[in-house]
């Protein structure tokens, strides 16, 4: 393998919102800066091609005591409840430096305002304060790659960071070239963590489709992966998560619909809102995930996103925000077959499982390692938290970095993943990424599904593991790309492990974490993170408690 | 979901090859009309779509992608 060598003051490792705000922010500062991105920062992550909801306190409209605003949010919150797990210090900057990032945006060229005005809508309870501000996202990658490279930070694309170089504090990280042979060193005082959210580790709906899922296809938790073996902490990592949306054609969401969910006999399934409406959409779905699940298993459903009636104004403004939310393939489909929401009722489902615990940051945006930091998806923030956060992050590392001294790392660990890397792509007969990640799938779905016992995760434990070694030692791949893709499943077999381990100590049910063998919630464990680290080379897990 | 190009309207500019999250296109050659190398790989995001300046793209959705749809009169 080539080698190269690159040097820097902060290393953003990822390129979506989280990571360019970071390295918008910490150029400005002064810092030397190196964004190195999987995809392309052009389009890239959850908000590729583009995003139609971003939260926002702002005091004209919801008052401008913030402390009153925070306490009606909390009673009425729809989504966001990781915030509350970062602490309210976390909070209340969120809610402090939401309105300037939005500012921010819309002087950068991300619109921000509809018509000429700020516009709040989705995800909210009629009658209760509407937080949501409603933004045409769909250049926002491309206009904020441009502020971060105005700003002297450098973009390096086709590149996939794996690990973390350090010893107790950071001195950088190690990654391939997706296109090309080639390892990368990236030697750094401060490392921003923003590779976003974790998906397939279990399957999509649709069987032998695995990119059909609700979120981006490489999003595959590598910053919690490389967090994790470096030394740092993870939280939550076996509290499940179940998005929703039109049934069959996952990754299109359904906050931006203007209309109501009913049964076949046209009953609204949530007591909230009877008609469509264009400033709350339903947010049935929003507090009540499974719903769809629940119908079709109970023979009540299939439970149908009902859009028939609305105005022409109303059409146009919802395919509007489709379109800036991302939706090209849904509006396109319409259009081939024929469907209009105007007169169709569309079929919404519950899809597949995912966690959006992860890397534990601060309201400082720290990890549990020094000169480490995180924002975004690390530890599921949404595109609101990621851009406010990233900007933190970028101010804090730039910060680290004008003071750190990066302990000296030896070469073991180059010298481990390149020769790891070299026997993937020299063998030639074996499983290629996609088995491996078709079994890991399996085990989760079986083992550590929607239901879970100990002897259940025991068992899918057990073979995970065997699972795991014989992925390490006979996956194959026949060029730079599916070398990615083998990282990505290498990466997810880690999380799949540390999902049982923690599953098997969250010994009651909460939420959809369902064990039949501790059938109750334990309120002793209300407000309490479960932590996992590596300590030398096993996990050790803790409790603690959710303000730090 | 996975893009189809129209290769009457693409001039091999690159720009989808260059910009694709999950590099579908890998290993398409400069100036040519790019192959879409890992169609199972698509997440239908549309960006190829978006940011193809001669309008040569369109995403087919694969058949299990279908959406369920239907005009059963609603008794309220």
């Amino acid at each position: 393998m080539k080698r190269e060598v690159i040097e820097a003051d902060v290393i953003c490792v990822g390129g979506g919102i989280a990571g360019l705000m970071a390295a918008i922010r910490a150029a400005e500062l002064g810092a030397k800066v190196v964004v190195a991105e999987k995809g392309n920062t052009l389009r890239s992550g959850a908000g590729a091609s583009g995003n139609d909801h971003f939260f926002c306190y702002m005091p004209d409209v919801h008052g401008t005591d913030m402390n009153a605003a925070i306490a009606e949010w909390r009673a009425t919150m729809v989504g966001g409840k990781v915030a509350l797990k970062k602490g309210m210090a976390y909070v209340r900057t969120w809610f402090g430096m939401s309105l300037d990032i939005v500012k921010l945006w819309d002087s950068w060229g991300i619109p921000m305002t509809y018509r000429g005005k700020y516009e709040f809508a989705g995800h909210a309870f009629p009658g209760h304060p509407l937080m949501r501000l409603k933004y045409s996202g769909q250049d926002q990658k491309r206009v904020l790659s441009k502020e971060a490279r105005k700003r002297g930070a450098i973009i390096r694309n086709r590149l996939m960071v794996f690990d973390l170089l350090g010893d107790g504090s950071i001195s950088g990280a190690l990654g391939i070239d997706t296109r090309e042979d080639k390892l990368v060193e990236l030697r750094a005082k401060s490392v921003v963590l923003g590779t976003g959210g974790c998906i397939r580790l279990y399957p999509s709906p649709t069987p032998g489709w695995m990119s059909n899922l609700e979120w981006t296809f490489g999003l595959t938790g590598g910053g919690r992966a490389m967090a994790y073996r470096a030394g740092a902490e993870l939280v939550d990592m076996e509290m499940p998560y179940r998005h929703a949306g039109p049934k069959y054609l996952a990754g299109i969401g359904k906050a931006t619909w203007v209309g109501v969910l009913r049964d076949p006999q046209g009953k609204p399934v949530s007591p909230f809102v009877k008609e469509p409406s264009r400033q709350y959409g339903d947010v049935g779905a929003d507090v009540y995930q499974t719903v769809f699940e629940d119908y079709a298993k109970s023979g009540r459903g299939p439970v149908y996103m009902d859009c028939r009636g609305i105005s022409d104004e109303d059409y146009e403004y919802m395919t509007y925000w489709l379109e800036q939310e991302g939706n090209l393939a849904l509006l396109d489909h319409w259009k081939d077959e024929g469907i209009d929401p105007r007169k169709h009722r569309v079929e919404f489902m519950t899809y597949g499982m995912t966690h959006i615990g992860g890397v534990y940051y601060n309201d400082k945006t720290e990890t549990s390692m020094q000169g480490v930091y995180a924002a975004g998806d690390e530890f599921g923030s949404g595109i609101s938290g990621a851009a406010v956060y990233g900007w933190v992050a970028g101010e804090n590392a730039a910060g680290h970095a004008r003071t750190a001294t990066p302990p000296a790392y030896g070469n073991d660990l180059i010298e481990d993943r390149e020769s790891l890397f070299e026997d993937i792509r020299s063998r030639e007969v074996g499983p290629g990424w996609r088995e491996a990640n078709v079994a890991l799938q399996q085990v989760m779905q079986d083992h550590a599904g929607t239901v879970r016992s100990e002897s259940s995760l025991n068992a899918g434990l057990n073979h995970l593991r065997r699972l795991k070694e014989k992925a390490r030692s006979t996956m194959i791949a026949r060029n730079q790309h599916e070398l990615m893709r083998c990282v990505e499943v290498l990466d997810l077999l880690d999380l799949g492990e540390l999902v049982f381990l923690a599953a098997l100590e969250r010994k009651e049910t909460r939420g959809k974490h369902v064990r039949p063998d501790y059938p109750f919630t334990n309120p002793l464990l209300d407000g309490k993170l479960l932590t996992l680290k590596r300590v030398g080379n096993s996990p050790v897990i803790e409790w603690k408690e959710t303000s730090r | 979901m996975p893009p189809v190009i129209d290769k009457s309207k693409c001039d091999g500019c690159g720009v989808c090859v260059n910009i694709c999250p999950e590099d579908i296109f890998f290993g398409s050659e400069k100036k040519q009309v790019p192959v879409v190398a890992y169609p199972e790989e698509c997440w239908h995001c549309g960006s190829c779509k978006l940011d193809c300046k001669r309008d040569a793209i369109r995403l087919r959705i694969p058949l299990p992608a279908m959406l369920c749809y239907d005009t059963e009169p609603l008794t309220k």
